[in-house]
């Protein structure tokens, strides 16, 4: 069996170089679809992975324990009780620094010259860093300094809007958790500008002592960010869950649900790709198709020779598919190799495209993207490829499957 | 050279036709290869389509007339003199060449209800105005439209009547600040919800008649935007030349100006458009050429033949370039046909809802209405039946290459 | 007829099979005149198919000259060869000597098309001379569909239909029966004492020799024997 198994490998071996420019063409073009799917898989999952890292790095975290239904009517009064001691408790269990207390609110912020309505949060100064990109992102003035101090930090164009800069003072007018008048005077410290519309337009951070005084929020709280590598979710989760308490009363939600937009955003951007991909694969089986054909169909009557001296169909039949798959295999293993040196080069080198600043600006991606070189960039498109020729030397396979030796032996 | 082209296209057409099978695999894959050219960017000339009809759609219109200024710091101090006290700008409004005009005041502002608190822009809108310009008129889903440019109802958006845990019929608050920077706050019964494809419009706008807002903010007479329609969103540079002259100090700025992220799509998708084309048809260049290598190769002895005959070498690469060209053009015919079959039922739009939220992350809508254009069509016809051509050149030449002898010692014996 | 339809001066023809060099003809000088009807005769490798290809402008001689229908072609370009070969020499192959997409009727005008000759005179001269070989009734079968010595008489028809000076045969009779061949050669024969179309013919037949008004037995790359035979009869 293996002798025979043999013979066959060295036939197909030999049948594929009778032909070797076609070959080599044909070669060509599964290394050109291999290559070119790697390389937009291997672009597509990095570009996706900086999405993700970037939307939430900025303020989100990996994920955030909150009071259940605050994330889709986000209420004052649905707080977490007790908040800086569940916090030390999530450090205690997951090991991990990155966990963030915050408050949020609402209120009318006055400068000398102006008045709008802004998004007011209170943060930890001595943790936010960790699970927040926005600390580091102060443009002006400084950040926070300590948990009770009366001061502000404010997005850039809200600060714009308000006409201030650091050293100015704005006064805070909302209501509490209670619903009673909530009012400060505060300095402006720092002015942030975080790429992110959103939080450039509306946002302004006090320390979260402060804000739970002026919001009369006792020790509560509105979220526990918690950040750490998006690797380690799963173990960091579990983590987080052991310290929540048991009438669920608070909910420990992953990114996915925080911002359901950017996944679906990956998944319609993934659906659109994979219909450029399934073309692009369709025509290299069509390519591969014909060639295997022509190989089969030009031999007829060395096959009739074959049948003649006692062959079976099958055995014909395996030779054919023989010979697809160490083409098909040469076809993988050279596409991996082009598509990953390509994917290497840009991974290093960065890649960028015309248009392509202010597509990030808007997606918060920069504007040079480095490929992810790993397995499912390197391996699904070659893959398919491989697939897809592989199916299609079955049409030569069922097109000689009748073929009488008498009627081969005529054809020349 | 002087063989009759006829003939060529005889041979080359009964050619093509000896080994229908290979012959019919390249057409499939033509045709294949065109549809994938075609429904791509039919999909994707349709998506940026419908992000610019939503931006048009969402308040910014063709052209917009602002105060110096108003777009750094969109407030109530920066306004411009309405179109009433310009005749010059009222004659051009009325001219054939804008369809549609309105303006508005449009201010930060803050909304109340007994729940809650959230930060809104204020515009205060001529309703029969807006109707044919923007999104308000045609999206009221409860309650009614706004009538006049007194009406003292709020129109607010789904998604913020739900924040705010108010509903039709009730009363909020809404504050701002007047051009004196005192607190302006007036009560509003909310008149009517009106619902988007983008959430964050609706958490956003708020509109009440433009008048009501005047009095309320204590304004003048002035407003804040003056926003236009011209025929073609793609063309609208020469009309902002003649708003602008007639415009004053004010600033005149065209919609692709307001948004150059959409600007900016649009040059991405034509770069994509033309490097999507490229690399289908690299992916169909190979079969072709091999296509067309195996084809001659196995006519050695006939090409021999006519060679010998007295057919000149260069008629030889003209035959080969016939059968290639033929080629191409069943398997365009064909693609063309698949594309316009395909797309024929889907005309009305493909309902992609079931990704709706990330599109709208995105700034699209969840009905996706394909769009072809003649010039994508033509475009991506051109590009495979030229290259096609280009690509069919090296067999050809190999064929007219071949010098009889050593074609024709396959002939003698 | 006394003029010169082909002429030979110190022909050499050397292949380079890698480092050895074939001498396939050395130092031929052949003088064919008008209306001849020539045989070339030899064992296989004595040069008579090199020699048809020299006088056919398909190759050309390492060195020497030759002259066919009045115009040196030894250093002709391949245009201009292909030219000369349409307007005046008519090719009889061994076999596959038709186009296989086209009938038997559209072979024969294919050489016509070439030269630009009016279609409909084009069509009437085809059927014409398909008639005269014997293929009346035929004309649109495929050569697929044809016997081999209707497709050589096919290839003759096409060889002589526009009337060339000269016409080449490559043992033309080489895969047909006795009956079949004798047949073909009879034909041309015909045409070469009714219209005067010079023959010049490579075979190992003896039948087909016996033909010839003159025979050339080639040896080496040698002429090295010229028999005239001009009183045999057909």
């Amino acid at each position: 069996m293996i002798s025979i198994s043999n013979t066959t490998a060295t036939l197909a071996w030999r049948n594929l170089w009778r032909h070797s420019r076609r070959t080599l063409l044909t070669i060509a073009a599964m290394v050109f679809a291999d290559t070119l799917l790697v390389f937009m898989l291997g672009l597509q999952f990095g570009q996706y992975r900086m999405m993700i890292d970037n939307s939430l790095r900025v303020f989100t975290g990996q994920m955030q324990v909150q009071a259940r239904g605050y994330l889709d009517e986000p209420h004052m009064f649905r707080s977490i009780p007790a908040a800086d001691k569940l916090a030390t408790s999530i450090r205690n269990n997951t090991r991990l620094d990155a966990v963030a207390v915050r408050g949020y609110g609402f209120a009318l912020v006055s400068s000398g010259a102006r008045t709008i309505g802004a998004q007011i949060s209170g943060v930890d100064p001595q943790h936010e860093p960790l699970v927040s990109s926005i600390p580091g992102l102060v443009k002006q003035g400084r950040y926070l300094q300590g948990s009770n101090s009366n001061e502000l930090v404010v997005g850039s164009t809200l600060a714009r809007n308000l006409k201030v800069s650091p050293g100015d003072e704005l006064t805070l007018l909302g209501s509490g958790r209670d619903g009673s008048i909530a009012a400060t005077v505060a300095p402006v410290v720092g002015i942030f500008e975080s790429g992110n519309r959103d939080l450039d337009r509306q946002m302004l951070s006090m320390p979260l002592d402060t804000f739970r005084e002026v919001f009369s929020m006792g020790d509560h709280a509105h979220s526990i960010i918690i950040g750490g590598e998006r690797s380690q979710a799963d173990s960091i989760a579990a983590g987080a869950r052991a310290a929540l308490p048991a009438d669920g009363e608070l909910v420990l939600l992953s990114w996915e649900k925080l911002l359901p937009g950017l996944k679906q955003a990956i998944q319609a951007d993934f659906t659109s790709a994979w219909f450029m991909y399934l073309v692009l694969i369709v025509l290299v089986a069509f390519g591969v198709l014909n060639t295997m054909l022509m190989s089969v169909l030009e031999r007829t009557h060395e096959f009739g020779i074959l049948l003649a001296l006692g062959v079976r169909h099958g055995r014909l039949g395996r030779m054919i598919i023989t010979e697809s798959a160490v083409l098909a295999a040469i076809g993988l293993l050279l596409g991996m190799l082009a598509g990953g040196m390509v994917i290497w080069y840009f991974r290093v080198h960065g890649f960028t495209y015309p248009g392509m600043e202010a597509m990030g600006e808007r997606f918060n991606i920069p504007s040079v993207l480095h490929p992810e070189v790993s397995l499912r960039s390197l391996l699904p498109g070659p893959l398919a490829v491989f697939i897809a020729t592989l199916l299609a030397s079955l049409y030569p396979i069922w097109h000689m499957r009748k073929l009488r030796p008498i009627e081969a032996l005529q054809t020349i | 050279m002087k063989t009759p082209f006829s003939m060529l296209v005889t041979v080359a057409w009964r050619n093509l036709w000896r080994n229908h099978r290979r012959s019919l695999i390249m057409l499939a894959a033509i045709a294949i290869g065109l549809w994938g050219m075609i429904w791509m960017t039919a999909l994707m000339r349709g998506m940026v389509d419908q992000m610019i009809d939503d931006a048009i759609s969402t308040l910014s219109g063709h052209i917009q007339i602002h105060a110096p200024g108003y777009l750094d710091d969109p407030s109530v101090e920066h306004t411009i003199a309405a179109v009433a006290d310009n005749p010059e700008l009222d004659k051009l409004l009325h001219s054939p060449e804008v369809t549609a005009w309105s303006q508005r005041i449009r201010v930060p502002a803050v909304i109340r209800s007994e729940r809650d608190v959230y930060g809104i822009t204020l515009v205060g809108i001529d309703p029969q105005r807006e109707r044919g310009l923007s999104f308000i008129a045609d999206s009221v889903v409860s309650g009614h439209y706004l009538e006049s440019v007194n009406d003292q109802h709020v129109l607010l958006g789904r998604k913020l009547v739900e924040q705010l845990e108010t509903k039709l019929g009730r009363r909020i608050v809404i504050l701002s600040q007047d051009p004196d920077n005192n607190i302006a706050e007036r009560g509003f019964r909310i008149g009517g919800i009106y619902d988007t494809d983008l959430q964050a419009t609706e958490t956003t706008y708020v509109f009440a008649g433009i008048e009501t807002v005047r009095r309320m903010l204590k304004m003048g007479s002035g407003v804040s935007e003056i926003s236009l329609l011209g025929h073609d969103y793609r063309n609208v540079d020469g009309l902002a030349a003649e708003v602008r002259a007639v415009a004053g100090t004010a600033e005149t700025s065209t919609w692709l100006q307001l948004d150059p992220y959409m600007a900016s799509m649009l040059d991405v998708m034509d770069g994509f458009i033309i490097v999507w084309f490229c690399i289908i048809f690299l992916a169909l260049s190979f079969g072709l050429i091999n296509t067309l290598l195996m084809a001659v190769f196995e006519r050695t002895r006939e090409i021999g033949l006519i060679q010998a005959l007295g057919m000149p070498p260069g008629n030889i690469l003209l035959m080969v370039l016939v059968e290639s060209s033929i080629m191409l053009l069943i398997g365009l015919l064909a693609g063309n046909l698949l594309s316009w079959l395909t797309l024929l039922p889907i005309r009305d739009g493909i309902d992609i809802s079931a990704v709706a939220q990330g599109l709208e992350w995105a700034g699209m809508s969840s009905i996706l209405l394909p769009a072809v254009k003649t010039s994508d069509v033509l475009l991506a016809n051109g590009i495979v039946l030229v290259l096609g051509v280009l690509a069919s050149l090296f067999p050809a030449w190999r064929a007219s290459r071949k010098v009889p002898v050593e074609a024709i010692t396959r002939i003698w014996q | 007829m006394n003029s010169t339809a082909v002429s030979c001066r110190k022909v050499n023809k050397i292949f380079a099979q890698g480092e050895l060099a074939v001498h396939a003809l050395t130092s031929i000088d052949l003088d064919i005149a008008s209306g001849g009807f020539v045989c070339l005769s030899g064992p296989s490798g004595s040069g008579k198919t090199t020699l048809l290809n020299m006088i056919g402008g398909l190759d050309r001689p390492t060195d020497g000259e030759i002259t066919v229908a009045g115009q040196r072609i030894d250093r002709m370009s391949m245009s201009d060869l292909a030219e000369l070969r349409l307007q005046h020499i008519g090719f009889v192959f061994q076999a596959y000597n038709l186009i296989p997409v086209l009938s038997a009727r559209e072979n024969v005008e294919f050489v016509m098309q070439l030269q630009g000759v009016p279609s409909s005179e084009r069509r009437d001269r085809a059927m014409a001379i398909l008639a005269e070989v014997g293929l009346q009734g035929m004309e649109d079968r495929r050569p697929g569909e044809l016997s081999g010595g209707q497709q050589q008489r096919v290839a003759v028809a096409r060889a002589i239909v526009s009337k060339p000076a000269l016409i080449l045969a490559d043992e033309p009779t080489a895969n047909l029966d006795s009956v079949t061949a004798e047949k073909l050669m009879q034909l041309m024969r015909d045409l070469n004492s009714q219209i005067g179309t010079t023959f010049v013919i490579s075979t190992h037949d003896k039948l087909m020799m016996s033909y010839a008004k003159r025979l050339l037995k080639l040896h080496d790359g040698r002429i090295i024997d010229d028999i005239i035979q001009d009183d045999r009869q057909e």
